[in-house]
């Protein structure tokens, strides 16, 4: 049957994205689109799911295999989780200023699109999926974002596209041998283990590889990701860093390492030479940066290479790890983006030696701004430290010398991250400091603040709730 | 086969011929144009009616109708409506001609014989140029365009009698089935090169743009679509003379610089029209490379599918694209600036067309394109394939570009006044398909099945 609680899943968002749209008045689509965001992030905390995709949807057969499919399991379940629940903190904290109905409305199908990645299980509405979130995101950055969204929106479709392409070459390659080898058209995720032999494996996991590299972004493929989120308005960088990212290491864990187990396994020191690259070069780049939001933006490139490490590495901890990391990363810049967007908002500047001192203007704003750093950086007993941790431990055992570069990452993280803090917070104001205009966090940016920060206190202190969803859905690859 | 039974394969010509004699009568009895372009929408109508519940036959040793012709007819009426129904008439001569176009059209769908193909293939240009000529009430470049399409259009009609001389002097015979070697894959080699001059393929292809951006955008969208379906449907009649001959094989090349060549050439363009001409190339370019693949696989009916879907979803594109500039006058890129914000409802509706001609899922355009590639997957025609990608990638820098000038960029202080036609029902009416085909494959279900009848 097509009409499954998973189809409510993606469809609701997109419906009320269209309603948002008939209802034309910014303001009644924003409170629309906030209690469809919250009805949508309830349903699927409680959708009834069980572990070996007991949720699950076929439809009939289309033509050429195709058929409507959708699965979900843990893996699925936390980044639709994620998913919506970004959403509300996209959306709620964009009540503070005046938006058009579009604007809530391409947040909604955004968020649908989203949760149609997360779910599919066949490649062909996989692909579908994974497209339909370039044009709500196109036009956020490009209708709302800041001086240079224009030149940010067209590279970061194009650049992306450019990744799509190649995967749907491989996913073609794919499907086609499968009928090669079986007689049977077939876009099913399941079953394409060993399809593939010889050269056409190797070229078909490297247009994988570069399709969702480019969304991860590994380096050198990440050069939209700067402009896309510093331009993006703060809204849609959160949900940029904190879901799209997030995609990429999704499609590896989906498709790429399942499909091509061992191929994956050999090539693992040249996998984990790219994570390895992404941690340092993510790093380095941060330091040299005297914009904070593209700071924020470069230290994504940074953690995803810590996610990559752990789901290359192939070990139950490692996998578990990386996993884990993707939520973390979602919460932990969800909050920087938005905090940077708050700055941003009240002084329309953000370089680092624009402020300076801000301590004493905004309490609330330093404590959590605190808090998320130490996050990020990760300190023990926050959620960032546990998913490195597991994610180290896991290169450590599969190849050392991973695990060497991803401490060092672990400490530029600290090099990049603190300076800037302190010198927006408790540094000296310079002559053209704009500190004067920040005011301290209204109560709705404080609650905002709160929730994600206790969720990554949450994480931190009792990561086994949410490990006992995931493990179970990625240890399957473990070697 | 009975003299009766062939006339029933004949019937939505007849409607067609019936339609032009009745059309140019009604001039003469100076019926009111209203009137007479209602009767030239009728026949079309009719024709598509008449061609839709046709029953598929071997017909005689001219004519026949096969799953291949059955369905392009389809496409050819079909694509005749938007300009039927945005066209300008003051009298009974433009129509006339569109009904003369489409008659050569449908004649070519059900020739089942070379020297039929040309008598197709001839007809269907003629009114072509004329209505070229008479676009922007008679300016001095459509009809400097026209001339250069008239010349064009010869040099293939003399490449097509050469190839067919050189046929029938080694084959004996005009038919599809003669014995083949080298005379033949000569005369198949000389007669599709006009085909590939019709479509427009590289380096055949210098007349397009000129002749595309001096038309009346909707005659543009006819051109581009219609009319190439034509010149595609000659080229596979060709290619599935020798699907395993030098020309077939050559085909995905074409293809290929086809589509890198209009891609590269449209990402500079700043006046629309002359945009979109590149950019139909690209998509012509897409089509050859289609019926490369769909020749290497054996040329059969009923896999042809992916080019008849991507014809049909082009169909819906490419005229809704045009009525587009139709219904807002919009001429330049710079036109287009701030429309998102002055003329929503037509903005949106380019929108998607655009993102349809992009290849961006869950589009029409995107099937389209998939489709393709994979045959050409099939077909083991892998560089043509990474070209073709490359070509795709391309493609989506321009219309992204319009997309960025539509909703992006600020309208300028004083913008010139656009002068907006009709063709708001005609652009939706082309959106909506070409916005929602794509996650109906369904459709492509139902295609086979008529490819196949």
């Amino acid at each position: 049957m097509i009409f499954s609680p998973l189809t409510i899943l993606w469809a609701l968002p997109i419906v009320g994205g269209f309603l948002a749209l008939a209802l034309r008045s910014g303001k009644r689509a924003g409170v629309f689109s906030i209690a469809l965001s919250l009805i949508s992030l309830a349903f699927c905390a409680l959708l009834p799911w069980r572990e070996g995709a007991a949720l699950a949807v076929t439809g009939p057969a289309w033509a050429y295999g195709i058929h409507y499919a959708l699965s979900m399991d843990g893996l699925s379940w936390v980044m639709c989780l994620l998913n919506a629940f970004l959403t509300v903190i996209a959306l709620v904290s964009s009540l503070g200023e005046e938006r058009s109905a579009g604007y809530w409305a391409a947040f909604l199908f955004l968020e649908g699109a989203l949760m149609g990645v997360f779910l599919a299980s066949d490649l062909f509405l996989f692909y579908v999926f994974w497209e339909v979130v370039l044009i709500p995101m196109f036009f956020i950055i490009g209708l709302w974002g800041s001086a240079n969204r224009k030149h940010a929106a067209v590279k970061f479709f194009l650049f992306t596209f450019f990744g799509s392409v190649l995967m749907l070459l491989g996913i073609l390659a794919l499907v086609t041998l499968r009928h090669r080898a079986t007689g049977v058209w077939s876009w099913d995720m399941q079953g394409l283990q060993g399809v593939a032999t010889g050269p056409a494996a190797w070229a078909i996991f490297a247009a994988l590889t570069v399709g969702f590299g480019v969304k991860v972004p590994i380096v050198p493929l990440h050069t939209w990701l700067p402009d896309a989120h510093t331009e993006a308005p703060a809204a849609g960088s959160i949900m940029l860093a904190g879901v799209m990212l997030k995609m990429g290491v999704y499609g590896f864990l989906r498709i790429a390492i399942p499909i091509f187990p061992h191929l994956s396994w050999r090539l693992l020191p040249w996998l984990a030479a790219i994570a390895a690259i992404n941690i340092i070069y993510g790093a380095f780049c941060a330091l040299a940066q005297s914009d904070l939001k593209r700071l924020v933006a470069y230290s994504s490139i940074a953690h995803l290479g810590f996610c990559l490490v752990g789901v290359f590495s192939r070990t139950v901890e490692g996998l578990a790890g990386g996993t884990l990391q993707l939520i973390n990363h979602g919460l932990t810049t969800g909050a920087l983006f938005l905090m940077v967007g708050i700055l941003y908002e009240r002084s329309h500047k953000r370089g680092i030696r624009d402020f300076g001192a801000l301590f004493g203007q905004a309490p609330w704003l330093t404590f959590f701004f605190s808090f998320s750093i130490m996050a990020s950086i990760g300190l023990p007993g926050l959620n960032g430290f546990v998913g490195e941790f597991m994610s180290l431990a896991g290169a450590a055992r599969v190849l050392p010398i991973l695990a060497v570069a991803g401490v060092a990452g672990v400490t530029l993280a600290a090099a990049y991250a603190l300076p800037a803090y302190q010198l927006v917070f408790w540094g000296d104001r310079g002559p053209s400091s704009v500190s004067s205009h920040v005011t301290d966090l209204t109560v709705r940016e404080q609650a905002l603040l709160w929730v994600l920060c206790l969720g990554m206190l949450y994480i931190g202190l009792h990561p086994s709730g949410l490990l006992s969803v995931i493990t179970p859905a990625t240890k399957g690859l473990a070697l | 086969m009975s003299a009766a039974a062939v006339g029933g394969l004949l019937a939505p010509q007849m409607v067609l011929a019936a339609g032009l004699l009745g059309v140019l009568g009604a001039g003469m009895a100076a019926f009111s144009p209203k009137f007479i372009k209602s009767l030239m929408i009728l026949a079309i109508l009719g024709a598509f009616a008449l061609a839709f519940g046709a029953h598929p036959g071997a017909g005689d040793a001219l004519v026949g109708l096969d799953g291949l012709g059955f369905s392009w007819q389809l496409v050819f009426y079909a694509a005749a409506l938007p300009l039927a129904f945005l066209m300008v008439a003051e009298s009974e001569v433009a129509p006339a001609l569109v009904l003369g176009s489409l008659l050569g059209l449908g004649i070519l769908a059900v020739s089942a014989n070379l020297l039929m193909l040309f008598i197709g293939l001839e007809l269907m240009s003629l009114p072509a140029y004329l209505l070229v000529a008479r676009s922007r009430g008679g300016a001095k470049t459509s009809v400097e365009a026209a001339i250069k399409y008239f010349f064009a259009g010869g040099a293939a009609g003399g490449l097509f009698l050469l190839g067919l001389a050189l046929y029938y002097f080694t084959q004996k015979t005009m038919s599809f089935a003669g014995p083949g070697g080298f005379g033949a894959e000569a005369g198949i080699a000389l007669m599709g090169s006009a085909a590939l001059f019709k479509i427009g393929a590289f380096p055949l292809h210098f007349w397009l743009p000129d002749v595309y951006e001096a038309s009346d955008p909707e005659l543009t969208g006819f051109l581009s679509t219609a009319l190439k379906a034509g010149g595609v449907l000659l080229l596979m009649r060709l290619a599935a003379l020798s699907p395993a001959g030098a020309f077939s094989r050559a085909l995905p090349w074409f293809g290929a610089a086809t589509m890198i060549f209009g891609a590269v050439l449209a990402l500079k363009q700043e006046r629309l029209q002359r945009l979109l001409a590149y950019s139909s190339m690209a998509h012509a370019g897409n089509i050859i490379l289609g019926v490369g693949a769909w020749a290497a696989l054996g040329a059969s009916p009923a896999a042809a599918v992916a080019v008849f879907f991507y014809l049909a979803a082009y169909l819906f594109m490419n005229n809704g694209a045009f009525s587009f500039l139709k219904a807002t006058g919009a001429k330049t890129r710079a036109d287009l600036h701030g429309l998102g914000a002055r003329n929503p409802k037509a903005a949106a509706a380019f929108a998607v067309l655009l993102l349809a001609l992009g290849g961006v899922p869950p589009t029409a355009g995107f099937l389209a394109k998939l489709l393709i590639f994979w045959a050409a997957f099939k077909a083991h025609l892998y560089i043509p394939l990474l070209l073709a990608a490359l070509g795709a990638l391309l493609a989506l820098g321009y219309y992204l570009a319009l997309l960025k000038d539509l909703y992006f960029e600020d309208a300028p202080a004083q913008a010139p006044a656009l002068e907006p036609g009709r063709g708001l029902a005609v652009l939706w009416t082309c959106a909506v398909p070409a916005a929602v085909l794509g996650v109906a494959p369904w459709v492509l279900t139902y295609m086979s099945r008529l490819l196949a009848l």
